[in-house]
């Protein structure tokens, strides 16, 4: 029995000297971004670390989410939030690097429906009924007190009038992605999310879209933190470059500034 | 088949035991002063008198409400000094009445146990002659689980002996056998005491107490009612 | 479908480690708790008790957000750690096996204190008149007879430590390769389209740690019994 009990624990002091993944002697980065932000920037790191061999870890998530955890102490090198109101927060709490912050990326928000919905070619004007739309079934969107799409999906229902009769109907989800795949599965009939997920999401459709003037412009920012390694500053900067730009456009994010190199 | 092998005796010759306690034991009260001379002294009594609750304040498990036990020139207890000697300092052995085995260790590592802890030198022609006198060198490498229950009552002796006591407690030793266990055992005990290990032996059996003992100590509900040789028995 | 993926990979052996960390820092606080808790009556003791189960009734959130609170680099003894003994637990692995240290406690606790009440105190009575000190009883009598639900409950806290997901979520978030995983990478797939597959190879694995661990746990559990019976 000892011998055994001997062996077992052997055995499990091995396992933890296990090293951690992360802590590879190569240079890498830890980039906090906005959940609608993943297939994109998954497809720019992995060009990144290509051309340069420094590896990067994202945690997507709620901007909201990211900017709380920067806050306390969150490891991160960069900060990638979905509206502009959590990147103030950030710098409010000084934890980011404010000389470095750029506005980048531009996005719409859409009406989306599962793919084999029978509704569609909604029009999505002053009046818009989307409580009647909906009919029993939820409307999934992002927290709307604090995740971005869900700002901006109130702030547009609010000026179109839909937004009183539609709210008991919303489920609110702890991301855009999270809200996404509801609809995607079926659990929700109708979603608001950002163009750039219904891209890539192939089981939803999208079936109308907000008039940009209906809510404030939906703007990107992207800063270092004050805890950021210098290597930073060139991803930064590759994000800024016409590689970055061309994957960018490619899932329908637009490009507010002009790029680099 | 009774060898002539020798226990070391202390130098002195005589094992001074003194006892002068009280206890409230549930219903009743406790109350026994004596002190043993010679070799073994029986502490005699009908089931529930006290006889248990008196061995386990000499070896320290249990702690008088009042009084002093002393062992030759040290005190064990005194209560009105704040002296309590505690089990593991005392050097005095215990065999209970159910052996109490480790169930972990095997017979050998049993026996071994009490010279371990007392950091005692090893001492293998000690160890031989009591496996010898005992009659258990053949079950060294048997588990406890393993042993019939004479057999498991000897080698608890052996580790009461090998732990090289300057007192032997025995509660009701051969209480949990049958006759013929305690044919076998008790020819043992007799051994134990000429070869001068001193002894308090509990007992509720006059026949036993008759063979072994050298004085008797009476304990009716808690109290010494006779103190004397065993003529008290009659 | 059984290609795994390196970030699986990566989930897989940090969920692993963090598990492993947890339960052999865990046990011997675990071991001293079931001790006293088993052979000791003081003021006070019932409360100790009721405050070793919190983490299984609390919801995993609250002691999560709890440890955040406490631990985090501003929390009441995290920032004394960063700044005194450079020890931080937020957002790193070592956080995340605090959190699932502290969950699993509970489940630590209860077979190694069943295992010492069942070992007969006369036992260490036995002991101690053969010249063990207290420590030596422990160390030779008790111990070797409480080894197995000792082991039972390790095996039993490592299988609750690699499953834990609301504690260690909210305490240190879900970074791919330091906090995320095996529970936060599937979290984290079934939200992306495509992911559903890598998702299901993940829920595999789970399931089959879970139920190795909980077969072992019981192995344990039965040859503790055998042992108290000298065989």
């Amino acid at each position: 029995m000892n011998r055994f009990a001997g062996l077992f624990l052997a055995f499990a002091i091995s396992l933890s000297a296990i090293p951690t993944p992360a802590a590879a002697q190569d240079k890498s980065l830890t980039i906090f971004a906005a959940a609608s932000m993943k297939n994109a920037l998954d497809e720019i790191d992995t060009a990144y670390t290509a051309k340069t061999g420094v590896k990067i870890t994202v945690s997507y998530a709620a901007s909201s989410a990211l900017a709380k955890q920067i806050e306390q102490g969150a490891p991160a090198d960069v900060f990638i939030s979905a509206d502009t109101d959590w990147m103030d927060y950030a710098i409010g709490k000084k934890t980011i690097n404010e000389p470095t912050r750029v506005n980048l990326l531009g996005n719409s928000i859409v009406l989306i429906a599962p793919k084999d919905s029978k509704i569609d070619n909604v029009n999505i004007g002053a009046g818009f009924d989307l409580a009647k739309l909906a009919g029993d079934g939820k409307i999934a969107t992002g927290d709307v007190k604090s995740v971005p799409v869900g700002k901006y999906a109130k702030a547009a229902l609010e000026k179109l009038g839909s937004w009183q009769a539609a709210e008991p109907k919303f489920a609110m989800a702890e991301s855009v992605r999270a809200a996404l795949t509801l609809v995607a599965r079926g659990e929700a009939v109708l979603g608001i999310v950002y163009s750039t997920d219904a891209k890539v999401e192939p089981g939803v459709k999208v079936v109308g879209t907000f008039p940009a003037d209906s809510h404030p412009a939906v703007i990107y920012p992207v800063a270092a933190t004050t805890t950021a390694k210098p290597e930073t500053a060139d991803y930064l900067a590759f994000l800024r470059s016409t590689a970055a730009k061309t994957i960018l456009e490619k899932y329908g994010f637009k490009f507010l500034v002009s790029p680099s190199t | 088949m009774v060898r002539e092998a020798r226990y070391k005796t202390p130098a002195r010759e005589l094992t001074m035991l003194r006892v002068d306690v009280t206890k409230q034991l549930g219903e009743f009260l406790l109350e026994a002063a004596f002190e043993s001379q010679g070799r073994v002294t029986g502490l005699f009594g009908a089931s529930g008198a006290g006889k248990t609750s008196l061995i386990n304040m000499i070896a320290g498990l249990l702690r008088p409400d009042r009084g002093v036990i002393a062992l030759d020139d040290e005190t064990l207890d005194d209560t009105a000094a704040g002296v309590h000697v505690p089990p593991h300092r005392r050097r005095i052995g215990y065999v209970f009445q159910e052996a109490r085995l480790f169930p972990h260790l095997d017979v050998r590592q049993n026996l071994d146990y009490g010279r371990r802890m007392n950091s005692l030198a090893a001492d293998p022609a000690q160890h031989a002659r009591v496996t010898d006198l005992l009659d258990i060198g053949h079950l060294l490498d048997r588990r406890p689980g393993k042993l019939s229950g004479g057999e498991r009552q000897r080698v608890a002796l052996g580790r009461a002996l090998l732990s090289k006591p300057r007192l032997l407690l025995l509660d009701e030793p051969l209480g949990s056998l049958d006759e013929g266990r305690k044919e076998e055992i008790l020819p043992y005990l007799v051994r134990l005491r000429d070869e001068g290990i001193p002894m308090v032996y509990v007992s509720h059996d006059a026949a036993e107490l008759r063979q072994l003992a050298t004085q008797i100590v009476m304990l009716k509900r808690g109290r010494v009612t006779a103190l004397g040789g065993v003529k008290v028995l009659a | 479908m059984f290609d795994i993926s390196p970030a699986e990979w990566t989930a897989i052996l940090l969920s692993l480690r963090v598990a492993v960390v947890a339960t052999l820092v865990a046990t011997p606080f675990g071991i001293a708790l079931a001790w006293l808790l088993a052979r000791r009556e003081f003021w006070g003791k019932s409360i100790l008790d009721a405050a070793v189960h919190l983490p299984l009734v609390l919801p995993p959130v609250v002691t999560g957000y709890l440890l955040l609170l406490t631990f985090g680099r501003r929390g009441l003894v995290g920032a004394w750690l960063a700044e005194h003994l450079g020890i931080v637990f937020a957002f790193r692995w070592t956080g995340a096996a605090l959190a699932c240290g502290i969950m699993s406690f509970p489940l630590l606790v209860r077979p190694i204190r069943l295992s010492i009440e069942a070992i007969d105190r006369r036992l260490e009575q036995a002991s101690s008149t053969l010249g063990a000190a207290p420590w030596q009883v422990f160390t030779t009598v008790t111990l070797p007879l409480a080894l197995p639900g000792v082991l039972a409950g390790m095996v039993l806290g490592f299988a609750k430590a690699i499953g834990e997901f609301g504690a260690t979520i909210t305490f240190v978030s879900n970074i791919p390769g330091e906090t995320q995983t095996i529970s936060s990478a599937i979290y984290s797939l079934i939200q992306t389209p495509d992911g559903d597959t890598a998702a299901a190879r993940l829920v595999l694995i789970s399931i089959m740690i879970a139920m190795s661990a909980l077969i072992a746990s019981e192995w344990f559990a039965r040859r503790a019994t055998k042992r108290l019976h000298g065989n």
